[in-house]
């Protein structure tokens, strides 16, 4: 069977289950339903507990029903959800407003609701039954009913199947828990005892398989897209920090690498007001799963052991593309490279998810496009971040419900199709190419020019090197921990052996070593078809010496072709 | 998920000291390593280096220890009884089935010895499994001569030529090895190999006499030692073009050496 008749199935059945109770609840059994049960076969189903007692007791109910069961049913009905009889007014009244309303009092704000929510389909209880209120369970499943036979008219159709859990979340689940309690408690016939089992059992696991049902039709229909108010996703953020640590671009006033200007880099937000759209940050997103400094190793009394990731809550990065492309280059090294998955990486990396910052300009010294990472699909959701309204793709099942609610909008993100700056690449396609490149003169032109600081990889979102440094907590025992920081391979120290040979001896050799593995050496080990460097132009805002590294490409590429 | 950076205690068991800045230490090990391969040796609070397999044996391994830097000065400082932290081994090794059934060249220089001993003890051991081999080793002067004992029984074993950079010594040859590759009658040979290892500078040097002598690159073996940080790959100390020395590495055959730039 494909999808579509699963779900129509799905829909069918649910439909009978809850048109079923309805018919149960509404009025005392009449012998020819009652009849009809007995020759109903039920589902033999483990999906929920209080739903497969519920279908075993009701069976065993059946097959051993006396001759007076109609009127014993009767009888028990009337006590039961009419309060007749010897009940002293202890009974499970069948009305939501009842079980919601302070003075558990028929048509309050529950009855008016459900009334208002009937009449949007057209619908009066004179098209159900007269005799009773709208919010009588019997109408409100006969309802869930009515929806479930749209939905299998219009399997597509989001909405429908949302009204339907949003009914369920707003009233049946809001009250008939508490009621089927009321009538196991109340009810003296194991028939109405099983049927407030199925009942309660049914509307849980429903809602369950409502939730599956929307996340596979979303996802079969394509992502989806809202607007919404700047004041309304600060709310959404709100949710979210519950369970996600939030990062984005963010200002830091005055705490700039060159005197008084601003530091923007990564850093938890509170607002989306927060994310600074207008530079480029300082500092890429990396120190969020690839820290400047980690503990890997503790030492104890001569043992070692695994430092613990003490971060709980998964982490969500608003990002631009080219980032967002750059943490596939770390991925390759961590991940990948000689077979070994680095566990220090790989437990904060698997909590990360994107939500793309839509970028349709660049800045300056971006060269992304040039780089082909000006574009992803790699994300949980795209934004659009205006002044006071955020248009957002969702395509993470994980967000779906966070944004149901929203107003639905079109909207594709756009991505720079142009910079500034644009970045012609060497071409290295033989030995003998690279024997030429090795060979430049051109290299020796950064040996007094670069300072060899290093600050280029620091702000770079794919530079991967780092140094391990053990830490002691007192100068009289070995205890301490071995740490990892960030390295790079502009530094003097980096070739550097105990024995005190350098192997790249001048900052023109460690230029052309860096320039070689951004455009040229990764790309060739990993068969992909994207350089170690996005075109984030970040290494150029940092450079103190006013080095540009696109401009460095252009050079080499140009001595290639002399 | 396996943590492949977190090393294990091993206890020390012995410890020969060559010279005044060259130890050998015999630390407790199951491990089954190959000829050529590598462990990162730790010491709390100094850190890490990668650091050859000197020679193996049951429940042992040795590793030569060279006191240049602030983890081997720090391992000076241990004793028989005492912990070193180890993970390994790391790298991949000489191709000794290749060499197996063929003439065999080793020429090294200082403790350039370390990664080729245990090569050089298994075919002492199996010499039926070699046509024949020859070792030049270099050393700088009497005072900076390793194993002693071994060299010794190679002699016995093999063609030994010890030579002394700068001084003269009974049983030792004077000048640098490149100075000796010419007594090595590679045209003699129906099939050969030839490794050297030893400090850049003599490796430079002596593949360079190796290819004056006729040596075709092909048969010429080296194993290359870089500042290394994790040994897996991730580090990127040891990079050296697209080949990272940690995996592809240590041991390089020339036609591959010769290209690595760094």
């Amino acid at each position: 069977m494909d999808m579509r008749s699963d779900i129509l199935n799905l829909m069918k059945n649910r439909g009978d289950l809850y048109r079923f109770l309805s018919k149960v609840y509404i009025k005392e059994m009449d012998p020819a339903f009652l009849d009809s049960m007995k020759a109903m076969s039920f589902p033999n189903i483990s999906l929920e507990s209080d739903l497969e007692e519920g279908f075993k007791e009701l069976k065993e109910y059946l097959d051993n029903m006396s001759k007076d069961a109609v009127d014993d049913l009767a009888a028990d009905y009337a006590k039961t959800f009419l309060s007749a009889g010897i009940s002293n007014g202890s009974a499970a009244f069948p009305y939501e407003s009842v079980y919601t309303s302070k003075d558990r009092l028929v048509m309050q704000e529950a009855w008016a609701d459900v009334r208002e929510i009937y009449a949007s389909y057209g619908l009066s209880k004179g098209n159900v039954n007269s005799d009773v209120l709208e919010d009588h369970i019997a109408l409100e499943l006969e309802f869930m009913a009515l929806l479930c036979k749209k939905s299998a008219e219009d399997i597509d159709e989001i909405k429908l199947l949302r009204s339907q859990s949003d009914f369920l979340d707003n009233h049946l689940l809001n009250w008939v828990p508490d009621f089927c309690k009321d009538v196991e408690e109340y009810a003296e016939t194991k028939f109405y005892k099983a049927i407030a089992k199925i009942t309660k059992g049914f509307l849980k696991l429903d809602r369950q398989i409502l939730d599956k049902v929307i996340d596979i039709v979303i996802e079969k229909n394509g992502s989806r897209c809202y607007s919404l108010s700047t004041d309304r996703m600060d709310q959404i953020l709100k949710q979210l920090k519950k369970n996600y640590r939030v990062y984005a671009p963010k200002r830091f006033e005055k705490r700039g690498p060159k005197g008084d200007s601003d530091l923007v880099r990564y850093a938890e937000i509170d607002s989306v007001k927060d994310i600074v759209l207008d530079v480029q940050s300082d500092f890429s997103p990396k120190e969020i799963y690839y820290p400047i400094s980690q503990t890997m190793i503790y030492f104890e009394n001569s043992h070692s052991s695994e430092s613990i990731l003490k971060e709980e809550k998964d982490i969500i990065i608003f990002a631009r593309p080219c980032d967002i492309n750059g943490i596939e280059s770390l991925d390759k090294i961590f991940l990948e490279n000689g077979g070994y998955a680095d566990i220090y990486y790989k437990r904060l990396r698997d909590k990360v998810k994107f939500f793309m910052i839509e970028c349709k300009e660049g800045f300056e010294d971006c060269f992304c496009v040039s780089m082909g990472s000006n574009k992803t699909d790699n994300y949980s959701v795209a934004v659009r971040l205006g002044e006071d309204n955020i248009l957002v793709e969702v395509k993470d099942v994980e967000f779906f419900s966070l944004f149901r609610d929203e107003k639905s909008a079109d909207f594709t993100p756009m991505f720079v199709e142009s910079n500034k700056k644009v970045v012609k690449l060497p071409k290295i396609e033989s030995d003998e190419d690279l024997k030429k490149a090795y060979g430049l003169e051109f290299w020796k032109n950064y040996d007094e020019k670069c300072i060899g600081c290093g600050g280029c990889c620091t702000v770079c979102g794919t530079c991967s090197c780092f140094d391990t440094v053990d830490v002691i907590y007192s100068d009289t025992s070995t205890d301490g921990e071995r740490k990892r920081v960030w390295s790079s391979c502009m530094l003097d120290t980096f070739t550097l052996t105990a024995g005190g040979k350098r192997f790249r001896e001048t900052n023109g050799e460690n230029m052309r070593f860096r320039t070689l593995h951004k455009v040229y050496d990764f790309k060739k080990r990993f068969g992909t078809d994207r350089h170690m460097c996005v075109g984030c132009g970040r290494c150029d805002m940092r450079c103190p010496q006013d080095i540009s590294f696109s401009d460095t490409i252009n050079t080499f590429s140009e001595e290639m072709e002399l | 998920m396996k943590n492949v950076m977190i090393p294990k205690p091993h206890e020390i068991t012995h410890v020969i000291k060559h010279t005044k800045a060259e130890y050998t230490f015999r630390v407790a090990c199951d491990d089954e390593t190959k000829h050529g391969q590598f462990y990162m040796l730790s010491i709390p609070k100094i850190g890490e280096a990668p650091i050859s397999v000197s020679g193996k044996g049951d429940g042992y391994l040795e590793f030569t220890i060279r006191k240049v830097g602030r983890l081997t000065e720090g391992v000076f400082g241990l004793d028989v009884g005492d912990t070193i932290f180890m993970r390994g081994p790391y790298g991949n090794s000489f191709p000794v089935e290749d060499f197996e059934n063929k003439h065999l060249v080793v020429i090294t220089g200082g403790t350039g010895m370390a990664p080729v001993k245990t090569m050089l003890d298994y075919f002492s051991e199996n010499q039926d499994k070699i046509k024949s081999l020859h070792l030049i080793s270099g050393f700088r002067d009497l005072d900076c001569v390793l194993f002693t004992d071994e060299i010794d029984k190679y002699k016995c074993d093999f063609n030994v030529i010890c030579s002394l950079d700068n001084m003269e010594a009974p049983g030792f040859h004077k000048g640098l090895v490149t100075e000796h590759i010419k007594k090595i009658h590679f045209d003699t040979f129906d099939e050969y190999s030839v490794v050297v290892v030893g400090p850049p500078l003599m490796m430079h040097f002596t593949t360079k006499e190796l290819l004056a002598n006729g040596v075709d690159e092909s048969r010429i073996w080296v194993s290359i030692e870089r500042k290394m940080h994790c040994a897996v790959g991730k580090c990127g100390h040891c990079k050296i073009n697209d080949t990272y020395v940690c995996l592809e590495g240590p041991i390089f055959n020339y036609t591959d050496a010769k290209d690595l730039i760094d």
